[in-house]
């Protein structure tokens, strides 16, 4: 397969060259969607609790209300992404895609070691030019863990963790109220306020609180736990009267296949 | 150089012999039969593919043995023939499936990861220095647009879809009661007996859940085919594809 | 300047009931110079999908003809129609295969998809930007250089449930308001709304200005 041989064995430069020249003019290159984030994990008794904000910025811009940042890497590993939304989106999905052929090949289930290690190599080896900030958790046989890794591959391993432009007022909430041996409720509580201080105190963060829950037995993926910015349903309807706007041309393709038939001869088959 | 084995065209398997044959397939067919038997039955409801797993000295430690393999969570594999050559189809065939995934975002239909497969034991006909695959395949796998398929790859690269098949020494005869006993609207737990009954026509030695590899493709019921893609990465499709555990193949036996 | 600036055009996609419709503006620019209105930026993919593609003009002309390539591809090897969230994922990939040098276009992606138990079509739109990050939205996506402004208009103007006639004057309303406080952006737009039995195409009077 010479095109999906092409997409895994990395990344296409030919245009590297042009696009360097554009901008040595001064031409000045499209924000790249990314994700000003807040996400955070923290341990509990049982596992791991991750949690994000749903925000997209491009720019000044909101580009996605409700975008998802807590990536499926195994079905008890998941990792939250901060930064250039694309890379976060890829990354993941590349560790995801090996971890599989991982887990098939060994015939175990991968451990969180092993997704932190592939992780911190692959950025280590774009040297931060792959720009994803991540919050890595899960539950494997030798238990709970939870990782942070830079753009450039260096990990920390912490009970509590936050990453993104909300990490300082998330890390407020929790310095000031994580405990060892939380409940799984309290835990859920705990990630839900330091995603909303987030929210409500970062300009890239915002909308709403997706909570994943990692205990050994089960996932629960909470996808908009919280959403404490719902818009309001509209007071008017702002439709427009049929015919406002003027058009000087119309094409209509029908995708409607006609069939006619036509009989040839003059009296039915004799079927008798 | 020639020999009465083979003859003067066996030594090059890219050159034919003067009657059209590559002599080098043909050989790889014979490694094919001389394989354990593996059959695969198609169910209205599922697939089933099954295999006897046969180890040459009662001190060979077969828990470490599979031979039938999961590619990607819609599709698994049986063989018959060289254990060594369908390991590195295996490896390959999970990664291709991979790589699909990673450009469509959804795992590759049955008709297409065989079509992959099939190419490699086909580049393995035409190429230098290499030699044929010596192995058959039963490829068993759901997809939202055919259903449940089973195809059988030979050496040769050759594939066709069947109602049901069997490969490997016991071929012919299994076939033959295959044919006896299929029928159109059988399900999927009737063609799990079949199989297994098929299997002990010859069957050397005790049938046992430690003897027996049995994989099974389940069609998802209409609620769980609506969401059947892959629209959010928290949000899998359950896998269609599953081999049976040995309680499960013990089970099944002692009916 | 940025490069987006460089020929200009927008592009917004909206969903309606049982519908969606995808909309551009016809301008292509060298800079503030308009060079062409009649540049056309959104492609038919299959019966039921087009892709809408601002940016670059160099880089519209050179993808429209690799997704075109890919989709055939996909066609004869499959023999199936791609469905809209499998070729939003194939852009997707397409443009991160280029993340260190990426294609100037970010695009747009509206459809009907199929659901494969119930054959029911089911509105699909997607967005991406230029390295492939996609955005699949519920109600509409915008690009070019006057997404801001179809940000603001659609977000006020948008509403849920709109039939294929109140969706045509919807997006033509947004996109013909939005393109007009964007230098860049404009000399006429044309409209398709894809439903379930026909695609209407239509070329709107716009500002020439």
């Amino acid at each position: 397969m010479a095109v999906a041989a092409a997409a895994q064995t990395g990344f296409d430069f030919s245009s590297a060259s042009r696009n360097a020249y554009l901008a040595e003019r001064g031409v000045k290159l499209p924000n790249a969607t990314s994700t000003g984030t807040t996400i955070v994990g923290c341990l509990f008794q049982d596992g791991i609790v991750l949690g994000a904000d749903t925000r997209a910025t491009a720019g000044p811009i909101v580009a996605d209300k409700n975008c998802e940042k807590i990536h499926y890497v195994t079905e008890s590993i998941r990792c939250c992404g901060a930064g250039t939304a694309a890379d976060t989106e890829f990354v993941t999905a590349l560790i995801s895609s090996n971890m599989e052929l991982h887990a098939l090949s060994t015939g175990r289930k991968p451990r969180v070691v092993t997704a932190m290690t592939m992780l911190k190599q692959h950025l280590f080896r774009y040297q931060g030019h792959v720009g994803a900030a991540l919050v890595l958790g899960g539950v494997d046989s030798t238990g709970a863990h939870l990782f942070t890794i830079h753009p450039h591959g260096s990990t920390d391993k912490l009970p509590y963790v936050t990453m993104g432009s909300g990490s300082l007022a998330a890390m407020a909430v929790f310095e000031s109220k994580w405990q060892p041996n939380l409940s799984r409720q309290a835990a859920i509580d705990l990630v839900a306020e330091a995603i909303a201080a987030g929210i409500f105190n970062d300009l890239g963060s915002g909308s709403n609180i997706d909570v994943c829950v990692i205990a050994p037995e089960k996932t629960d993926m909470l996808r908009n736990y919280i959403m404490p910015n719902e818009r309001v349903q509209k007071e008017k309807t702002y439709g427009f009267r049929r015919g406002t706007t003027a058009w000087t041309a119309e094409k209509i393709r029908s995708l409607i296949i006609n069939e006619e038939v036509t009989q040839v001869g003059n009296e039915a088959m004799d079927t008798s | 150089m020639a020999s009465a084995d083979g003859g003067a065209y066996s030594f090059s398997l890219t050159t034919f012999s003067p009657s059209g044959k590559l002599v080098q397939i043909e050989h790889a067919l014979a490694a094919v039969s001389a394989g354990t038997t593996s059959l695969g039955i198609k169910a209205t409801n599922g697939i089933v593919i099954a295999t006897e797993k046969k180890s040459s000295s009662i001190l060979i430690d077969d828990s470490m043995l599979e031979k039938v393999a999961v590619i990607c969570p819609n599709i698994g594999i049986v063989y018959s023939g060289m254990g060594p050559d369908f390991r590195i189809l295996v490896a390959k065939a999970r990664k291709s499936a991979q790589a699909y995934w990673k450009i469509y975002g959804e795992y590759p239909p049955t008709l297409v990861l065989t079509q992959e497969v099939a190419t490699l034991m086909q580049e393995a006909t035409q190429s230098g220095g290499v030699r044929p695959y010596g192995v058959s395949l039963l490829v068993a796998g759901w997809d939202a647009t055919r259903g449940p398929m089973l195809y059988q790859v030979d050496p040769s690269g050759s594939f066709w879809a069947w109602k049901a098949s069997a490969i490997g020494k016991n071929m012919v005869n299994a076939k033959t009661f295959l044919e006896k006993r299929y029928n159109d609207d059988i399900g999927l737990e009737d063609a799990i007996h079949t199989a297994l009954l098929t299997l002990k026509e010859g069957f050397e030695g005790q049938m046992t859940e430690k003897t027996i590899e049995i994989g099974v493709v389940s069609v998802p019921t209409p609620a769980e085919g609506e969401t059947g893609k892959v629209d959010t990465a928290t949000a899998r499709p359950k896998p269609t594809f599953r081999k049976l555990t040995e309680e499960e193949v013990r089970d099944y036996l002692a009916l | 300047m940025s490069i987006m600036e460089y020929n200009g055009g927008s592009v917004i996609a909206m969903v309606g009931k049982d519908c969606v419709a995808i909309a551009s503006d016809l301008r292509l620019g060298n800079q503030a110079l308009t060079v062409a209105t009649n540049f056309e930026k959104i492609f038919p993919v299959t019966d039921r999908i087009y892709i809408g593609l601002p940016g670059l003009a160099t880089d519209v002309t050179t993808l429209r003809e690799r997704f075109r390539y890919r989709v055939n591809m996909y066609t004869i090897k499959e023999s199936r129609t791609i469905e809209p969230s499998t070729f939003a994922h194939l852009v997707s990939s397409t443009l991160y295969e280029r993340r260190f040098g990426p294609y100037f276009i970010e695009p747009i992606i509206a459809g009907l998809e199929r659901n494969p138990a119930t054959g029911e079509l089911s509105p699909y739109i997607a967005g991406a930007d230029l390295i492939g990050c996609l955005n699949f939205a519920k109600d509409f996506v915008v690009a070019g250089t006057a997404s801001d402004k179809l940000f603001g208009v659609a977000e006020g103007l948008w509403e849920p449930g709109l039939e294929p006639e109140d969706l045509f004057e919807t997006i033509s309303q947004t996109l013909l308001n939005a393109v007009d406080r964007d230098a860049y952006s404009g000399w006429g737009a044309i409209v398709h709304v894809i439903t379930k039995d026909k695609v209407i195409s239509r070329t709107l009077k716009g500002r020439m200005d």
